[in-house]
């Protein structure tokens, strides 16, 4: 028990609360003007982060401490729940949003069933693919039963709509597959159709091309939709190599709106400089380097899939987040992993860094075993 | 429970592979963004982010040489009202009507009126009326503070001076010559703002102090231009001419010591052409008639405008004859009344009865052509045109006043023997008159062509001279021999010669006549002339060139009778300024010159008749017997003899 304790991943812990710290930091920096002119109360945003974030801490440590093993049981049940939540949303109590209908109001709780059902996908989908380990380079038992999953969680979702969180889940999905060993030829085959789809998704609705085209020409429009990429663009370019100093940010004063949130980002551009963006990034590129070395060292599959999956969520909102906010690709709804505001998204993220903490664990104390006998 | 296999390590390192580049990918365009391209980024945000708030700077002021303002700034006040803002209009009325001398009933009408959103409800206000109207603090009413020109003495010396525009824009004169250098720098505060447009707080603001601009002393005696346009406005009155120009130079350094043209115009109220124009003439006037009238009236002709300079240019002749002995000052010459050059008759001006046997000295008393003509002859076309250019009249003078004009001088190539004749006693040539008091100048002050000056220097607000015009010679045309000989032929114009009428008694006095027919539509016209005249003096000791050109006088042409009594008049008021003291001293009585600043016109007048003294008004035509004596001349104290003149300086402004 002794040995067991000491063999979780010390680093991962300590890049998780340093982004953490970050994240508060920076919530705080990028709302509190937002805040005071909006609601007379510059700590709003600052002081539910920081609910959000002590409970996510909470969360971590709780579930590091469970073993994961255990999630194979549930994670069928999980799995059918995510689709019952999904599935909510097109009852009266999904909750309307800026027209979209993402959130689940439940009396005094709302929920957003597409996170839960990112965390249930990767769950579920970890023990789907240890059991079809032998048979999943044939298309009809790998890809195929994965595809059928895929694209019903990316229907569903997409629906909402939220293409954002329909490509990342499904993003999620494929690269366990891929790192599970489905036949590379097919997996190309199936990229260039799906980027074929994306592509049609985008352009079957006015607003997602608006937004498209927004991204190859953020200035073409400069008070509709390329509003906010042209803000944040003005922020990185205001904070230049050293920043203006933190809280000094002038775009975030009310040019970029909910700073705090997906666009969060531009504040550290800005108040950071491109040394403070850029390590930032490393900082990430580091903590998916942590996460790869806990999937590769897992005591068996399923905690190897299921770090995988949690490895290829942080990368894909880190990847998509950064490339929305350099207005390196369309403008879409992802918040930044640990520094945006709180949220569903936050907790989730803690819980499953817990469980990364929980498969580290257990991976070392194999490996001191290993070398004891 | 079975293990993650090489197979599954190879693709985790794949991914990671692609994960990595991808974001090495995104710091890459990170580092385009915030470091190689960021200052397009910036400057786009900034453009949104600032305001600026000016803070104009002052505008230098104008100064003589000893320091007399002649156009300076001030603060002036403009009080604004926006009347969906003003909640009691009859409140306002009332508060507001002692102050601005307005009835309450018509101020409450203004500023209540629905139909404007802002009004403005009175304009140059004193700073004191202007603080009442702050302190009574209505709501929907507030004080701006803009600067206004000023040119405490209306007309005196406008063509140099200039003026400016309401905004601070030097239009015409040194206003416009040195427009940069009076301006200064504006300054501002700059504060970032939010997207609502509210200044942010904390250490965003930055404040730029306007530099405020230099001020510009000019080489001008406010005493001399003021005798200078008191002649010259004589002049107008006497002969009825259209316009009369003069400029006094001191010879030795170049610099200007007055310059006036009259009629001309009150910079303070530069638009006014009612004394230019009938009421029917400016009724009938399009846009750009207005502008070309305006035009018109702020043009300084003495050195944008050229004229013939006539006999005036014989000295030039006569001067480049004696630097090259091809005459001396006792070469004789046999006037028959007219000479013929080339197969045309060119006749003297007194042909009828022709001068016969004279030498160049008599030639020049009596303007005689043919003498000329012959001078011009022996230099031949090559030399006499090296002389016009080293006199300068083929280039601008550069002196520091808009829109110099060039001369009119036929291109070498094409001048025959006949027009060399004619060029000889400055017929078929052009100057600027700036260009003749220059080359006139370098004949008496011993061959220097110097640079003629307006600006003597820049200073800035504590008195700091930052840049200073020093005389400049800009070559040497004649001999120092050449040019006593030529001051001594000039004084036996006056002395003996058609310069008669600018004889001073006990001072040796220089000069020249000219007369010339203008051009009216290619042809000499018999009526309308330009008669001038240029002097100097004292002949030993040369202190001052005047040249005086009298545009079209009624009646009378001639130079010796129209322009040489005007500078006769500026020569003799300069001179005693300059204390430059008649030679045989009359038995007149010395008197002691009383203390005259602080009294009122009217006291100072009597007290100078009780003394047996002549008094000027600077400004000219002070008609306010209540105003105060600011400045005298001379000195409280000092001896003067009866009869001599006090100038006397008064606060208009009172």
């Amino acid at each position: 028990m002794k040995n067991e304790t000491q063999g979780i991943d010390y680093a991962l812990l300590v890049v998780v609360m340093l982004l953490v710290f970050t994240g508060v930091m920076m919530v705080f920096s990028s709302s509190f003007y937002y805040a005071m002119a909006k609601w007379e109360n510059k700590y709003l945003f600052l002081e539910k982060h920081l609910v959000w974030a002590g409970a996510g801490v909470v969360a971590m440590i709780f579930f590091s401490l469970i073993d994961y093993k255990l999630y194979r049981k549930i994670a069928f049940i999980l799995f059918v729940l995510s689709f019952i939540f999904l599935g909510l949303l097109f009852t009266p109590l999904g909750k309307e949003v800026n027209g979209a209908v993402r959130w689940v109001d439940i009396g005094p709780l709302t929920f957003m069933p597409s996170e839960f059902a990112k965390m249930a996908a990767i769950l579920y989908m970890a023990g789907f693919l240890e059991n079809r380990q032998r048979k999943i380079h044939k298309f009809s038992s790998g890809l195929l039963p994965v595809l059928i999953i895929v694209g019903a969680y990316f229907v569903l979702i997409y629906k909402q709509p939220n293409l954002s969180n329909a490509i990342t889940i499904s993003g999620i999905l494929m690269a366990m597959a891929f790192v599970a060993g489905v036949n590379i030829f097919q997996l190309m085959t199936l990229g260039a159709a799906g980027g074929v789809g994306i592509y049609a998704a985008i352009l079957s609705s006015e607003w997602r091309a608006r937004r498209f085209l927004t991204f190859l020409d953020p200035f073409k429009d400069t008070f509709g939709d390329g509003w906010q990429v042209i803000q944040s663009l003005y922020a990185l370019g205001s904070g230049g190599l050293f920043g203006v100093g933190l809280g000094q940010s002038t775009l975030n004063k009310l040019y970029i709106p909910e700073p705090q949130n997906d666009f969060i980002f531009a504040t550290v551009g800005e108040e950071l400089g491109f040394v403070g963006s850029s390590l930032l990034i490393l900082l990430f590129l580091f903590l998916i380097y942590r996460c790869i070395r806990i999937a590769m060292n897992a005591p068996d599959q399923y905690g190897m899939f299921l770090a995988t999956g949690i490895t290829a969520m942080l990368a894909i909102h880190t990847i998509i987040n950064v490339a929305v906010v350099t207005s390196s690709m369309p403008v879409t709804g992802l918040q930044l992993p640990f520094i945006s505001y709180g949220g569903n998204f936050l907790l989730m993220l803690m819980i499953a860094m817990g469980i990364m903490l929980n498969i580290s664990k257990q991976s070392k104390s194999i490996q001191t075993k290993q070398r004891e006998s | 429970m079975t293990k993650p296999n090489k197979m599954h390590r190879l693709r985790l390192w794949a991914a990671y592979l692609i994960v990595s580049l991808i974001l090495f990918g995104l710091i890459g365009r990170l580092a385009y963004i915030q470091v190689i391209n960021n200052e397009f980024y910036l400057s786009k945000a900034l453009s949104h982010q600032i305001r600026d708030i000016p803070l104009p700077a002052l505008r230098g002021d104008i100064l003589d040489r000893n320091g007399m303002k002649l156009a300076f700034s001030m603060s002036t006040f403009t009080v604004w009202a926006r009347p969906a803002d003003v909640d009691d209009p009859e409140a306002h009325g009332e508060a507001l009507s002692t102050i601005l001398d307005e009835s309450a009933a018509g101020i409450s009408a203004r500023i209540s009126n629905p139909e404007s959103t802002l009004v403005r409800v009175a304009k140059g206000l004193t700073k004191s009326k202007a603080d009442l109207v702050r302190n009574k603090g209505l709501k929907g009413v507030w004080v701006t503070e803009s600067s206004k020109r000023v040119y405490p003495y209306g007309n005196f010396a406008a063509h140099i001076i200039g003026h400016s525009t309401e905004d601070g824009d030097g239009l015409s004169g040194i206003e416009q010559m040195l427009d940069e250098a009076l301006s200064g720098l504006d300054g501002k505060i700059v504060s970032h703002t939010d997207a609502a447009g509210r200044t942010l707080p904390v250490g965003d603001e930055k404040v730029y102090e306007p530099e405020d601009g230099y001020n510009v002393v000019l080489t001008l005696d406010e005493v001399i231009q003021h005798f200078t346009e008191k002649a010259v406005d004589g002049g107008l009155k006497d002969f009825g001419a259209k316009r009369i120009m003069a400029v006094v130079m001191d010879p030795m350094t170049g610099e200007v010591l007055a310059m006036t043209t009259k009629p001309d115009y009150d910079p303070n109220t530069p638009r006014e052409l009612t004394s230019f124009f009938t009421a029917e003439e400016i009724a009938a006037m399009d846009n750009d008639a207005m502008f070309q009238a305006w035009n018109q009236i702020w043009r300084n002709p003495i050195v944008s405008d050229t004229y013939e300079p006539g006999s005036t240019f014989k000295l030039l002749t006569a001067a480049a004859g004696l630097e090259e002995d091809k005459v001396s000052v006792n070469s004789t010459f046999n006037d028959k009344g007219y000479i013929i050059v080339n197969g045309v008759r060119i006749n003297c001006l007194r042909s009828n009865n022709p001068h016969g046997l004279q030498t160049l000295t008599q030639g020049l008393e009596n303007s005689c052509n043919p003498v000329f003509i012959e001078i011009g002859q022996r230099l031949g076309t090559e030399t006499f045109f090296n002389y016009v250019e080293d006199f300068g009249f083929t280039e601008k003078t550069g002196i520091l006043l808009p829109a110099e004009g060039n001369a009119l001088v036929q291109a070498e190539e094409r001048i025959g023997p006949v027009e060399l004749a004619t060029m000889s006693f400055g017929h078929g040539v052009s100057t600027t008159p700036i260009q003749v008091a220059t080359a006139v100048s370098a004949i008496v002050n011993g061959g220097n062509l110097m640079q003629p000056l307006i600006v003597k220097s820049l200073s800035d607000d504590e008195g700091n001279v930052v840049e200073s015009f020093e005389p400049k010679v800009r070559r040497q045309v004649i001999s120092k021999e050449t040019s006593d000989e030529m001051r001594k032929m000039m004084e036996s114009v006056v002395l003996k010669g058609s310069g008669k009428k600018a004889y001073i008694p006990g001072i040796g006095v220089g000069g020249k006549t000219g007369t010339t027919e203008k051009l009216v539509d290619g042809r000499y016209s018999k009526d309308l002339a330009y008669a001038s005249f240029v002097g100097f003096a004292p002949v030993d000791d040369p202190k001052v060139v005047v040249l005086v050109i009298v545009d079209e006088p009624k009646d009378i042409n001639f130079g010796s009778v129209v322009a040489a009594p005007i500078a006769h008049n500026i020569l003799l008021d300069t001179l005693r300024y300059m204390k430059v003291e008649p030679e045989i001293l009359d038995a007149a009585k010395m008197v002691t010159v009383p203390d005259l600043t602080g009294k009122t016109f009217k006291q100072a007048q009597a007290i100078l008749d009780a003394s047996e003294l002549l008094l000027n008004t600077v400004p000219i035509d002070l008609d306010d017997p209540e105003a105060i004596v600011q400045m005298q001349y001379p000195a409280a104290g000092e001896k003067i003899r009866q009869h001599s003149i006090v100038i006397l300086s008064f606060d208009t402004t009172h």
